[in-house]
């Protein structure tokens, strides 16, 4: 069957057309975190002390809808997955920048999109952040030989957690919907634990309405997913030698 | 009903899934912002010292063939975030040149940290090979291993600075 997308991959649209249409795409993302309140350090910041866990809900939400839309727009045979690329895991490298990452965000208050973001809407802070992102993004280039090793190492190519568990993709993708609403509503009693809000949003009710009627259509996707068959039109073994990158420069 | 300036977390995390989304289905790829940034400096630097941002193992690739560093997908996202970011600002009357900080925090100190953070966190995403977005969230969609352990290590890195720097934020 020919899929129709990814439409720069399957020659849809040229590669020059991609370019440009990435900018709407921009557009959108940019949009919705300032939407977010992610254009604000202080309440990214605030996900760590739980005095706003909108971080993370906002971030579960946003794997759910991409989770929901790539795994179920595949199945359909509207979306060609072996044509997306598909990260590849460096296990070891992934977490300890985790933990670096995190550190930088708590004590600078942003991430790069965020922080990016934020400086378009004026914010000198976001800036500063950004002046050290390049700093940090530039000393880890130049002294790249130092940890070039590390970075390579402890490759596993493109791995998924329904690999790793030994559970059917479906299952898993229905299992991280399931987790991403039980964490998030963890998290909200932690905050109203330690934070307790007393003033109350005249809106409250149709907020809770709209976004209980958005999970609920999240979970029944995602049940339905659950018993796809989905064992066949995954090739399991891609792998992808573009990716790493030498330790030091070839010689020409 | 109206959202305001503030959305609800779900309806808003979901918007930034759709631009996911979008993503992949156009580009087969997904969103970030942390390579434009790369990209960025790569640029910078090769205008000062060009033979040595070419030959460099690492901001190499980026030149190879005659390339330039910043005509990539990456960068007309970011473009792109700029743009609707500031639109979305704007309409909301939220645009104003400031430095947002905790009660408790001075300039110099929230800025001085502003950009410790951006130090350890612009080497992070290099190491991490993204960020929050390119490698957390686009990696969670496509239930990569190692996006899912990085975002979790995002937040036990995050919890456990997060006393040291309290008089920052709370």
């Amino acid at each position: 069957m020919d899929m129709i997308a990814p439409l720069a991959k399957t020659g849809a649209i040229s590669p020059e057309m991609n370019l440009w249409l990435a900018i709407p795409i921009g557009v959108v993302f940019g949009y919705a975190l300032f939407h977010a309140g992610f254009t604000d350090g202080r309440r990214i910041a605030w996900a760590f002390y739980f005095k706003d866990v909108g971080v993370p809900v906002v971030m579960f939400s946003a794997i759910v809808t991409g989770m929901l839309g790539l795994w179920g727009l595949s199945l359909v045979g509207f979306l060609d997955i072996t044509q997306v690329y598909l990260l590849p895991t460096f296990l070891l490298p992934m977490a300890i920048g985790g933990i670096l990452f995190g550190l930088g965000m708590v004590i600078g208050g942003y991430c790069p999109g965020t922080a990016v973001a934020a400086v378009a809407t004026g914010k000198i802070d976001a800036l500063v952040f950004i002046v050290g992102f390049l700093l940090g993004s530039l000393i880890f280039g130049d002294l790249f030989p130092v940890w070039g090793d590390f970075y390579n190492s402890d490759y596993m190519g493109v791995v998924r957690l329904d690999q790793t568990l030994g559970i059917g993709l479906g299952a898993a993708v229905f299992a991280v919907v399931v987790i991403a609403l039980v964490g998030s509503l963890a998290m909200r009693w932690v905050q109203q634990h330690f934070w307790p809000t007393t003033d109350t949003d005249p809106q409250q009710g149709a907020i809770l309405k709209l976004q209980g009627g958005l999970i609920a259509a999240a979970l029944v996707i995602g049940f339905a997913l659950a018993f796809f068959p989905t064992e066949s039109f995954i090739d399991d073994n891609p792998e992808p030698p573009h990716y790493i990158i030498p330790k030091t420069a070839s010689s020409q | 009903m109206k959202f305001g300036t503030r959305w609800p977390p779900v309806p808003a995390g979901i918007l930034i899934g759709i631009s996911m989304l979008l993503a992949f289905v156009v580009a087969g790829r997904g969103i970030g912002a942390s390579g434009a940034m790369t990209r960025f400096v790569a640029w910078v630097q090769h205008g000062l010292f060009p033979a040595a941002t070419e030959q460099s193992a690492y901001f190499g690739k980026y030149f190879a063939d005659g390339a330039h560093p910043l005509y990539d997908y990456v960068v007309f996202l970011v473009v792109g975030l700029i743009i609707g970011s500031f639109i979305a600002a704007w309409l909301s009357g939220e645009l104003r040149v400031e430095v947002l900080r905790g009660a408790r925090s001075s300039m110099a100190y929230r800025l001085a940290l502003g950009l410790t953070g951006g130090v350890l966190a612009g080497f992070a995403a290099r190491l991490a090979r993204g960020c929050t977005s390119g490698q957390a969230l686009v990696g969670g969609a496509e239930l990569s291993l190692g996006a899912w352990v990085f975002m979790m290590c995002i937040f036990a890195g995050g919890w456990m600075a997060a006393w040291f720097v309290r008089k920052q934020w709370i």
